[in-house]
């Protein structure tokens, strides 16, 4: 069991909610998804590679029969699953630091939800509701996020120069590439392993 | 629909796992040990078999009860909980899976109600199996979702090479730059993309300069 | 935010004192009872956080206890236990997770710090050698007379003197000392720059009070983690000790080859590691020159954000003061930056020598770090791990705070530049180490009513 692998953080939570509120949490969602000012503050938290939330209704479950019971749920029930850098702490802080109002949007609707902040109780909440990953696996376990965005950015820039490279004069090569340096000086940063966890 | 962003697809699978008490260990046991011992680097399952960026699995014993005045309620089976951001559509992705891991999908699966007996090899109904067991995101967030996996880790690669490049020859004249850098344009571009799940630096290049 | 009460906050938590010289005492304790006494007697020594009005005394005394010291003091398990995970370990125990590894690591420190036999840091502050010797003689006077304890060690620590008045210049020849965080209700003149961002992204405000001393709201709305009774922690803080060596041939060299290849010139390649120029001037404000207009106006000093240098052609994302200190290079106008300051204490130790002075590496050279914050895992470890072990945040990848990272042989630094000449983009690899750890621990600063419960075994965890 590890809810971690390289740089990477596996999150699994799951909350119970009221069945009338969850289609307000639809609601929610459906508005998240077409608000994009709301995403890009996940975007710019920047530490997250990919995040889901999965509701749940209690006659959803899936239900396959050959002697399976099926379930008997008051409940419908909202699943979150993040993949995130850094430490969890870090993680929860940032959440309630700056996506405060975001967050309650989500999950106001779940049972005993104390609302983002302040954090400690927040944190208390996060920890009872989650459970643990068995088994992780990233195709790039030595690179964030961030790393990822910058190498796409050096790629890009990468392609775009070797197009000119060999045509180019010494003069004009050499011109060409202080431009190709500057486009990629700021995402040179090495990957490999993280800091040990705490 | 949810299940995608740009060009990553979501995959949310929850699958019960057989009741039996005459198993023992029981099989939801049975998944953690095999999970347990199941390599995450580059001998991975996910990195023998395409598509993969980030996967999970997770036996969910049961929902959780967050005390009073919230009512206590259990789940009456125990779920795995298959949670996939790949590339390509449900078929392709698990058809690609099925290709390429079969036997870890049926030492996985098999201890799940309703998987077939015949597992991933009989395709259609491994696809229709997980089709059942399918849950639609509601909201799915990327920061990333226009890169394949082999594109991601090329360019890992490039970045990696390019930055030490760059440091290695700083300060050389221009002819040499221009030299060196088209033959590591050329190497960089020859190179396979390196290894899905591989943790450090892939090397397998030298950028030459005055550095090596 | 009420007043805070000065006469029960120890000084040293709540000013730096400005004076020149310093002796650090590291007392093992050995006997609970007479341990108490000794404590209870140093009592009406210990400066309070009280005003000068009397102008500055001749020496200071000040006194914190790492775990262990706690637990020789007989203190309840039911209290020991709520103590921080990270104090209870002691920083030895946190090497790996700061990144104290290879010459850092603890087999290369300091005999003292080697194991647990350090239980007390007594900080004596003073006008004078002479001042800190008499202050010294007194507290060692009580030590004999009370018993229950023994000195295992000693550190010196004093500012550069030039014409006659202490300095805040380091041995890599910066002006160090502008960076500690404001806090609310700590009497102090206001610089902006010094507390946290405003929504605005332009107004500066102090931070919580809780961020700095335990017992108040911190910069999430809620009083700080911290043992029981709250009477106990209210007032005191949190203090990690570490004695860093400097390796100045290293450095001097270092920077002469380097300079010689970089075409901004030796001076804005010094900036360019640190963020300021060697006179302290921010080269986010004055990229060219070194500006002492600025650097001796405390409204412009510290007065500066990086939003408009997101790129780092001016102050580089990997420069010593934006990695410790983002302000808004994160965005959300610094709230992911807020709960992560610390106020930073201590003194240079070892004898200065001008540039045209041989120095060599192994010369007893370096500063003596003491930061104070309510949460050391929070805080200090994080900043350690996170910004200068590491450079995720700052879009660095793993690469290190240039100046304070443990590269051994590896890293990167990269300078971004532009299309100017004196200012090219500009990529220092193959780092030495150029600052090595030599020891040191976490210390729990109580306040005076804490020390009193503590030399009268009245701490009852509820």
């Amino acid at each position: 069991m590890s809810n971690i692998n390289g740089k990477v953080y596996a999150l699994n939570v799951i909350t119970p909610m009221k069945p009338w509120k969850t289609w307000i949490l639809r609601v929610v969602f459906f508005a998240l998804d077409h608000i994009k000012s709301m995403q890009s503050d996940l975007i710019n938290l920047s530490f997250i590679e990919f995040a889901r939330w999965v509701i749940v209704p209690r006659t959803a479950f899936p239900s396959l029969g050959q002697g399976q019971l099926k379930e008997d749920l008051k409940y419908d029930y909202l699943l979150f699953f993040s993949n995130f850098n850094g430490t969890w702490n870090q993680y929860i802080d940032a959440f309630s630091a700056v996506l405060s109002r975001g967050l309650n949007l989500i999950w106001r609707w779940s049972e005993k939800f104390p609302g983002s902040v302040p954090v400690t109780l927040f944190k208390e909440y996060i920890a009872r509701v989650q459970f643990d990953t068995d088994y992780y696996y990233t195709a790039y376990p030595h690179a964030t996020a961030n790393d990822l965005k910058s190498a796409h950015i050096v790629q890009s820039s990468f392609d775009g120069f070797s197009a000119v490279a060999a045509q180019a004069t010494p003069q004009q090569f050499a011109d060409a590439y202080l431009r190709f340096v500057l486009q990629v000086q700021a995402h040179l940063g090495e990957t490999g392993e993280p800091p040990v966890v705490g | 629909m949810a299940n995608t962003n740009g060009n990553v697809y979501g995959l949310t699978i929850l699958s019960p796992i057989i009741d039996d008490a005459n198993a023992t260990p029981s099989h939801d046991l049975q998944i953690r040990a095999y999970l347990a011992k199941l390599s995450t680097r580059e001998d991975s399952p996910f990195a023998m078999a395409p598509g993969t960026h980030l996967a999970r699995l997770v036996v969910m014993d049961d929902v959780i009860y967050v005390g009073m005045p919230s009512c206590e309620e259990h789940l009456k089976s125990k779920y795995l909980v298959f949670e996939s951001n790949c590339d390509g559509d449900f078929n392709s992705y698990l058809t690609g899976l099925a290709d390429s891991i079969a036997s870890h999908l049926d030492a996985i699966w098999s201890h799940c109600v309703g998987y077939p007996a015949q597992g991933a090899a009989d395709r259609q109904g491994f696809i229709a199996y997980m089709k059942a067991c399918q849950l639609e995101t509601t909201f799915y967030f990327a920061a990333v979702n226009d890169r394949s996996v082999p594109a991601t880790l090329r360019a890992l690669q490039t970045q990696a090479a390019v930055a030490d490049f760059i440091a290695a020859h700083q300060g050389a004249d221009p002819e040499t730059v221009q030299r060196d850098f088209l033959d590591f344009a050329a190497q960089l571009s020859s190179l396979p993309p390196p290894p899905p799940g591989a943790m450090g630096r892939y090397r397998a290049i030298k950028t030459g300069g005055h550095n090596e | 935010m009420s007043k805070l009460n000065a006469t029960d906050i120890q000084g040293f938590v709540l000013r730096g004192y400005n004076l020149p010289v310093a002796r650090y005492l590291f007392l093992r304790l050995e006997d609970a009872q007479r341990e108490r006494t000794l404590v209870s007697r140093l009592l009406n020594q210990i400066t309070t956080g009280q005003r000068w009005d009397g102008g500055k005394p001749q020496s200071t005394l000040n006194i914190g206890f790492t775990f262990s010291g706690l637990q020789q003091l007989e203190l309840p398990l039911a209290t020991l236990i709520t103590f921080p995970v990270e104090f209870q370990q002691g920083m030895r125990h946190r090497a790996e997770l700061l990144g104290d590894t290879g010459v850092n690591s603890p087999d290369h420190w300091d005999a003292v710090w080697r194991e647990d036999h350090v239980h007390v840091w007594l900080g004596i502050n003073g006008q004078s050698v002479e001042a800190l010797d008499a202050c010294q003689a007194a507290v060692l006077a009580t030590l004999d007379e009370a018993g229950g304890a023994t000195l295992v060690g000693t550190q010196d620590a004093a500012a550069q003197v030039v014409d006659g008045k202490p300095t805040t210049s380091e041995h890599f020849g910066f002006t160090d000392g502008f960076g500690n965080p404001e806090y609310l209700g700590v009497e102090r003149s206001s610089q902006p720059g010094q507390g946290k961002l405003l929504d605005d992204g332009k107004t500066w405000a102090p931070l919580a009070t809780g961020e700095l001393l335990l017992g108040y709201a911190d910069e999430a709305g809620e009083l700080p983690v911290a043992p029981v009774p709250h009477l106990l922690a209210a007032n005191g803080t949190f203090m990690v000790y570490r004695k860093l060596h400097q390796n100045l041939a290293t450095f001097r060299t270092w920077l002469d080859r380097q300079s010689a290849l970089y075409g901004g010139g030796k001076e804005k390649l010094a900036a360019k590691l640190i963020g300021r120029w060697r006179d302290g001037t921010p080269i986010e404000l004055s990229p060219d020159w070194p500006d002492p207009a600025i650097a001796q106006d405390p409204n412009r000093s510290t007065n500066f954000t990086y939003g408009a240098d997101a790129d780092g052609t001016r102050c580089p994302m990997g420069a010593h003061l934006r990695r410790v200190h983002p302000r808004d290079a994160f965005g959300f106008n610094g709230r992911l930056i807020n709960r992560r300051r610390i106020t930073r204490r201590g003194l240079p130790y070892g004898p200065f020598v001008g540039e045209d002075q041989p120095v060599a590496d192994t010369d007893d050279r370096g500063v003596i770090f003491m930061g104070l914050n309510a949460s050391i895992s929070r805080q200090f470890e994080f900043v350690q791990q996170q910004w200068i072990q590491y450079g995720n945040d700052s879009h660095l990848g793993n690469d290190k705070d240039v100046l304070m990272g443990n590269h051994g042989g590896h890293g990167r630094f990269v300078i971004p530049g532009g299309t100017s000449p004196a200012n090219p983009p500009f990529v220092c690899s193959h780092l030495p180490d150029f600052v090595e750890l030599r020891g040191g621990d976490y210390f729990f600063l109580p306040s005076i009513t804490a020390l009193g419960m503590i030399a009268l075994a009245l701490v009852d965890p509820r």
